[in-house]
């Protein structure tokens, strides 16, 4: 095999190859370089030391017997017996099961019907019909809980609207805002009502990154709405569809508040009691003090945690980018 | 060997570390888990009688007589006239300070620039006290936020019944309250003889102990808001519906049950009740302290819900639910019930007694129309009545342990003068605002407060509530005094015992949540959420959480009072 051969002379003037060593710069030298973006950073970093890193630390209160009124260091360390007295109290597996239930529910009803939302506001064409419809199923995420489940009182409770109508007519009084069987369904109303809109945003900024010549391209191929939309849409927004499924799962113990604690008293604390409200009413409001609702907290982040890594775990193994991009 | 595969599901190596933490803190459990025990919490008993560093006692002469005289406190005496009022407090002490006190308020807060205020600082003597009003509907709750994190100014009042969204009261109060005790102790006639004469039984109710087994840390923490007696809390009844419906007045559960029975009309949204449920224990003979009362037949401690007359109470409560006598949106716990007795909708209202004379004022002022009265004692099953009667103070002020000694003086400089009994021109001041825009002196010579005085001076707690005065009396519209001095005098021989007089209990706090839950269910069976045949099992479930433990507590405490 022949050789090619540099038929110019060696410059001679040109010095022997040195390794090029990269100086290490000094944190001086570093800050000096970065201080603009280290500057942007330094609000969210105090935000996050003051109202998250600080309070979490504040978790340890959990394994100690607490008392606000003694220095920290002469409270004393009871290991896990704030978590054993609250796996052993017979009102916390009831609210841990509720809470699943909310959440699966939330996950299962409420998910689907913000990309279904999504999708049909997508399909709009018209912009004045496009502006009322967007109006009418977001404006609801304004509202605060109290004027939520204010309204559906007026409208469906026993002595609402409805029910009067109803009455009115020769029927029975309505019963569905103080009655534990349908608060379920009741829940999901609520919801719908109210978030539904949100969480069609998210998949809606999803959609508009979807290449138009794509549709186009099929179009011309002959497929049809549906097969657009299976094939290109959902494509298209399911990163989107997986990261918020991921971070939902993680906060699957967290299903709200005010909305159970509101309507606690009408429909009873069995049917309505979530996590959230059993550590309010037993610790915040309750007798139980600080370091029992700190273990009910602290139970409610580990698992949040726990399902949120397994989330991801699962996103990247089917490919998907998850909540990071796995390097 | 197949290559194990990067894509596989679980790796092996992730399964040992997994298995390896399981394994390290299954074993670290037990060995953490029992390092302590939990000791806050355990409930505090504290006696309030017998302690010799409260103020001693000194008469203050009232400058006038009462013209109906009682049994106080559980009968209190009663001005029909309103005397010519002197003044208490002839030197009055030069206060420069000024505070910050929070208070509960129900409604809208007053407006603070009224000349009410300004009034009352230049007749205390200069002082200002700034009053900062939460909501009284979540007071408590919020309350307990305030005081942990120091965000309650200078003082704070709390009533008695607010006292149980404290996890640990006692613990409270002696590390974030300034002990008065140095400050009170023995003869304070001389600067303070309106709070030398306060009832040594109400000072005694304002001391808590830094260690509740050691008495030698007793201690006074706070100045008690008015001690009385008597029945607090009622049935009022519009007595003009019932006339007109032709239903005479319950002497018995059974007649109250089939007036209301008369009364109701679901359809037509008429109601005998808006709410029943915290008052009617004592119609079934169910009293005592947090449930729990001595059985001398048993010789042992028995809570209510262990007694057949609790489960007659809530089938009493399932009736009124499950034949529409009650209104239906009751389990939201939002009805305006005094706005719908008003208004004719519902014919008896649970409800503090004060409301039977204001129901009497705004008649007088044509502002609504009809008439209410209090339903007499009732008893089920031909049992005798039972009414729930206790001398007691309303609640306390407490100040902040931050103060200085001189700051603390000061405020009970203003507390003395606040003392002042009726019939004197202190009591006037703070109870009716000043002549002319806060009240007027009526054609029946009783003072009758204006729109501004309603809305500034009658509705919200303010400096009323600040100190204990030195006797608490029957007074306003002569009529209205005349009713309640003649109701209570009807009610005496039904009053119910305390086992635990002397004695102020707070309750371990795993019971105190048991009980909350407790309430709950009880919530529930009333409402139709659960069934009566529950009751058993609801109890079984309160004694093993809890009230087993609360159970030896207060026998324990009762002990304690009446000896073995």
């Amino acid at each position: 095999m022949a050789t090619l051969q540099s038929t110019a002379p060696p410059d001679a003037d040109r010095s022997p190859a040195r390794p090029v060593v990269r100086r290490k710069r000094t944190v001086l030298q570093r800050l000096r370089h970065d201080w603009p973006l280290l500057l942007l950073a330094l609000p969210v970093v105090a935000h996050l030391s003051v109202f998250h890193y600080w309070p979490t630390a504040w978790n340890i209160i959990a394994f100690l017997d607490y008392s606000p009124y003694r220095p920290f260091w002469e409270n004393p360390f009871v290991g896990f017996a704030w978590f054993e007295r609250l796996f052993n109290d017979p009102y916390f597996t009831p609210a841990l099961l509720n809470t699943l239930k909310f959440a699966a529910l939330n996950l299962l009803c409420m998910f689907p019907l913000s990309i279904a939302l999504a999708l049909a506001m997508n399909s709009i064409i018209s912009v004045r019909v496009r502006s009322a419809f967007q109006s009418i199923v977001y404006l609801p995420h304004f509202f605060s809980w109290v004027l939520v489940v204010t309204v559906f009182v007026q409208v469906l409770g026993a002595d609402g609207l409805v029910s009067n109508w109803i009455m009115d007519g020769g029927g029975e009084r309505l019963d569905i805002t103080s009655n534990p069987e349908t608060f379920t369904f009741l829940v999901w109303m609520q919801w719908a009502w109210k978030d539904a809109g949100w969480g069609m945003i998210i998949f809606l900024a999803a959609l508009s990154s979807i290449n138009p010549s794509l549709y186009e391209a099929a179009a011309s191929d002959g497929a049809n709405r549906w097969r657009r939309m299976w094939h290109i849409t959902l494509p298209g927004i399911r990163p989107v569809i997986i990261l918020l499924l991921i971070l939902q799962i993680g906060g699957i113990l967290s299903v709200g508040f005010e909305q159970y604690q509101l309507q606690r008293q009408a429909v009873g604390y069995q049917a309505t009691e979530v996590l959230d409200t059993y550590v309010y009413y037993q610790s915040i409001v309750g007798s139980q003090g600080e370091s029992f609702g700190t273990a009910a907290g602290l139970f409610k982040g580990v698992i949040g945690l726990i399902l949120i890594l397994i989330a991801n775990n699962i996103a990247h193994r089917l490919g998907e980018q998850g909540i990071y991009q796995k390097s | 060997m197949a290559t194990p595969s990067d894509r596989a599901p679980f790796k092996r190596r992730s399964l040992f570390k997994a298995a390896g933490l399981g394994a390290a803190g299954t074993a670290g459990l037990p060995i953490v888990a029992a390092c302590s025990d939990i000791e806050s919490g355990s409930g505090s008993t504290q006696t309030t009688e017998g302690f010799d560093f409260l103020p001693t006692y000194k008469e203050w002469p009232l400058p006038v007589e009462p013209d109906l005289v009682g049994e106080p406190p559980n009968h209190p005496s009663a001005f029909t006239s309103y005397p010519e009022p002197v003044q208490a407090i002839t030197d009055l002490p030069s206060g420069s300070g000024s505070y910050e006190l929070t208070v509960p308020c129900w409604g809208p807060a007053p407006a603070k620039d009224d000349p009410y205020f300004a009034a009352v600082y230049e007749a205390w003597g200069g002082t200002k006290l700034e009053l900062r009003q939460g909501d009284g509907m979540t007071y408590g709750d919020t309350a307990v936020q305030w005081v942990k994190a120091d965000e309650y100014g200078d003082g704070i009042q709390l009533f008695s019944y607010m006292t149980g969204s404290f996890s640990n009261f006692q613990e409270t109060v002696v590390n974030k309250f300034y002990d008065l005790t140095d400050i009170l102790r023995g003869d304070i006639a001389e600067r303070w003889p309106l709070l030398a004469a306060i009832p040594s039984a109400a000072w005694g109710q304002a001391v808590w102990s830094v260690d509740p087994e050691d008495p030698d840390t007793a201690g006074i923490y706070a100045i008690p808001m008015n001690y009385s007696g008597g029945q607090g809390n009622g049935i009022l009844a519009r007595v003009d519906l019932m006339d007109a419906a032709g239903i005479a007045m319950p002497t018995t559960v059974e007649e109250l049950l089939d007036a209301a029975r008369a009364w109701s009309d679901d359809a037509n949204g008429k109601w005998a009740f808006a709410q029943l449920d915290w008052f009617i224990g004592q119609w079934f003979g169910l009293g005592g302290t947090d449930g729990w009362n001595w059985d001398p037949e048993q010789q042992k401690m028995v809570n209510n819900i262990e007694r057949p007359e609790f489960t007659e109470m809530l089938t009493f409560r399932r009736t009124l639910w499950d034949e529409q006598l009650i209104h239906p949106d009751v389990p939201t716990g939002t009805l305006d019930a005094a706005a719908l007795q008003e208004a004719g909708q519902v014919l008896f209202t649970q409800d503090n007694l004060v409301r039977w004379n204001d129901f009497n004022l705004k008649v007088k002022r044509g502002e609504i129309e009809g008439e209410v009265a209090p339903l007499p004692p009732l008893a089920a099953n031909g049992r005798t009545p039972t009414v729930a009667m206790g001398a007691g103070i309303g609640g306390w002020t407490f100040l902040n342990k931050d103060l200085s000694r001189e700051q603390v003086e000061e405020i009970l400089d203003i507390a003395n003068w606040a003392a002042a009994p009726y019939g004197t021109t202190e009591y006037q001041l703070l109870q009716y605002g000043v002549e002319g825009e806060h009240f007027e002196i009526g054609a029946d010579g009783t003072p009758v407060f204006t729109p501004l005085g309603s809305e500034i001076v009658q509705g919200p707690v303010h400096y009323k509530a600040l100190c204990c005065q030195v006797e608490t009396f029957l007074t306003g519209d002569p009529d209205m005094v005349a009713k309640r001095f003649e109701y209570d005098a009807s009610i005496q021989d039904y009053a119910m015992e305390n086992p635990f007089e002397g004695v102020r209990i707070e309750a371990p706090a795993e019971a105190k949540a048991a009980g909350s839950t407790l309430w709950d269910q009880q919530q529930d069976i009333a409402f139709g959420r659960a069934e009566l045949s529950s009751i058993p099992e609801m109890v079984e479930t309160f004694m093993a959480n809890g009230g087993e433990d609360a159970r030896q507590y207060y026998t324990d405490a009762y002990k304690a009072v009446h000896g073995e």
